[in-house]
């Protein structure tokens, strides 16, 4: 059964109770009027699916072990914040640092995303059909941020292991990235993650940017790559 | 972390009910204090100040001074001026006053009291209404509810740089500039220097909050020939720090953002039915429905927007 979860003006702590012990029945869940309140569904439990109508605050699904997440229109800043497992659909555009620090998982963004998408991101994907914003991937340690519409200024700025494959325009380069051609192992192994969300085309001319390593180590040659402005 | 928000209606109404909601639903932005920029209907002579003094036990003297200096001027009182008070030891003014031959001039003179009283917002439209306590406690205290005009500014702050006082609170008028105001959410790092060149120039700031300077800045650089947005524009690459914030002249609001792109602004625009700020959930109290946002998330961002067919721009 579905359970519906009025949202309003309750308290926050209050909403996210009802909506943690519907999820421990096994109801699927049902969110309203959510009036773009913050901290809405946090740390849901893995088997968990809900929805959330309209528009969503910051926090949406942060700490997600699990659970299947879809907010029909826009988020606000961090959606899927520190999430280790599960699955979140933003159906419009996603604030600032989707996905800052996830663990794992995948969230998949319809519209376009924010800055700093991905923001020190640990695993798992980030799949955004239209751009990601400046400073995507900044710090990023490890998984894949997909962007589909291009990305903004400063592009995969000072990254770690984790890849940032952009089709389409790219405002700008951050400091310290390499542009590599993919081989056609690494697409197939983009397109597998695109795949189940439908939007494989084999048209698309991927840039995939990862680390340059020189920022790894500070070496004081290198000081003016480290001043940023 | 501060809130701020803007309001333009497409013909004269509640901008102060609308405003009152914006900050309500950012009070955990900063409940330190809120404060509000109201554009009334603009008289066609004489301005609106609004204050505060130190002491209420001596607002009649600190009043009969303020006419003294104003009747030096060649102006007066136009009305009896309204004193608010409640259990703080200050009060809060509104006095309608007739022309000076020279506001510039009247409001240095006027700023000799500042030891007792402060002058807060000037204009034949602006009214800044600001205090410590939360955007209903403020409103409440104030009735700014029921304040009626086209256009104005919010202010949730969270104090970062200065005390919390009813005069280091946002909006900040740019002093003295009559009908030119602004709210900021972010930290100035460089404001003491550029203080210091803009008192250097002759400019007064009476508090040391950061944010009182972008209000004297972006007006100085029109007085000098810059457009708003050349002005705005031009911001971005000479103060220093973290900003978003929204200045607003008798024409309309203007925006800009700085280049590291931390501080949100939400819009929704309906055909100059604007609602702007920093939470979407706040424009989401003016409209319920399924307008569009937008989010102004990039650096380096300027925008404009105007009050009916006015324009910024020139």
């Amino acid at each position: 059964m579905t359970h519906i979860v009025d949202v309003g003006e309750r308290h926050i702590r209050e909403i996210n109770e009802e909506i943690q012990e519907a999820a421990a029945r096994g109801d699927e869940i049902r969110v309203v009027n959510t009036l773009s309140r913050h901290n809405l569904g946090v740390g849901l439990p893995d088997g968990c699916k809900i929805s959330f109508e309209g528009s969503v605050g910051y926090y949406c699904g942060g700490l997600n072990t699990g659970a299947r997440i879809e907010v029909e229109r826009n988020a606000g800043w961090a959606v899927g914040e520190g999430m280790s497992k599960g699955h979140i659909t933003v159906g419009g555009y996603a604030g600032m640092s989707v996905g800052a620090a996830m663990i794992n998982g995948t969230i998949h963004v319809k519209g376009d995303a924010g800055p700093r998408c991905g923001v020190a991101m640990k695993g798992g994907n980030i799949v955004v059909e239209g751009k990601i914003g400046y400073q995507s991937g900044f710090m990023a340690h490890q998984g894949k941020i997909i962007a589909l519409g291009g990305a903004g200024e400063s592009c995969a700025d000072a990254l770690w292991s984790a890849e940032v494959w952009v089709a389409g325009d790219v405002d700008s380069l951050g400091v310290d990235v390499n542009v590599v051609e993919p081989t056609a192992e690494e697409v197939a192994e983009v397109d597998a993650i695109l795949d189940p969300l439908g939007l494989v085309d084999s048209s698309r001319n991927w840039r995939k940017m990862v680390a340059g390593e020189r920022l790894w180590y500070f070496e004081s040659r290198d000081a003016s790559a480290w001043l940023m402005i | 972390m501060c809130g701020i928000a803007g309001r333009i209606l497409n013909a004269p109404g509640q901008v102060g009910r609308d405003l009152v909601d914006l900050m309500d639903a950012q009070e955990h932005r900063g409940a330190d204090s809120t404060g509000f920029a109201i554009y009334g209907p603009p008289r066609e002579a004489g301005y609106v100040l609004r204050g505060m003094g130190y002491d209420k036990s001596k607002v009649d003297a600190d009043l009969v001074d303020l006419k003294a200096i104003m009747t030096d001027h060649g102006a007066d009182f136009a009305a009896d001026p309204q004193v608010l008070t409640d259990a703080a030891p200050y009060y809060c003014f509104r006095v309608e006053m007739t022309d000076p031959r020279d506001l510039a001039a009247w409001v240095a003179d006027a700023d000799t009291l500042t030891d007792r009283i402060e002058v807060q917002s000037c204009g034949r439209s602006l009214e800044i209404i600001k205090d410590v306590g939360g955007a209903a406690q403020v409103a409440d205290k104030h009735g700014v509810r029921d304040m009626e005009g086209t256009h104005g500014l919010g202010h949730a702050r969270l104090a970062t740089e200065s005390d919390v006082r009813p005069n280091a609170s946002h909006p900040f008028w740019a002093r003295p500039f009559s009908d030119v105001a602004i709210v900021h959410n972010g930290q100035i790092t460089d404001y003491f220097t550029k203080r210091d060149q803009l008192t250097r120039q002759g400019y007064r700031f009476l508090t040391e909050n950061d944010s009182e300077l972008i209000a004297v800045w972006v007006s100085d650089q029109m007085k000098a020939g810059l457009t708003m947005p050349q002005a705005l524009t031009k911001s971005i690459g000479s103060i220093d720090g973290v900003f978003t914030y929204m200045i607003a002249t008798t024409d309309g609001i203007g925006f800009a953002k700085d280049r590291y792109a931390m501080k949100p602004l939400v819009v929704i625009d309906q055909a100059g039915d604007l609602a702007m700020a920093t939470e979407e959930q706040a424009v989401r109290r003016i409209f319920q429905g399924e307008e569009d946002v937008i989010n102004y998330d990039g650096p380096s961002m300027t925008a404009l927007w105007g009050v009916g067919n006015r324009s910024l721009a020139a």
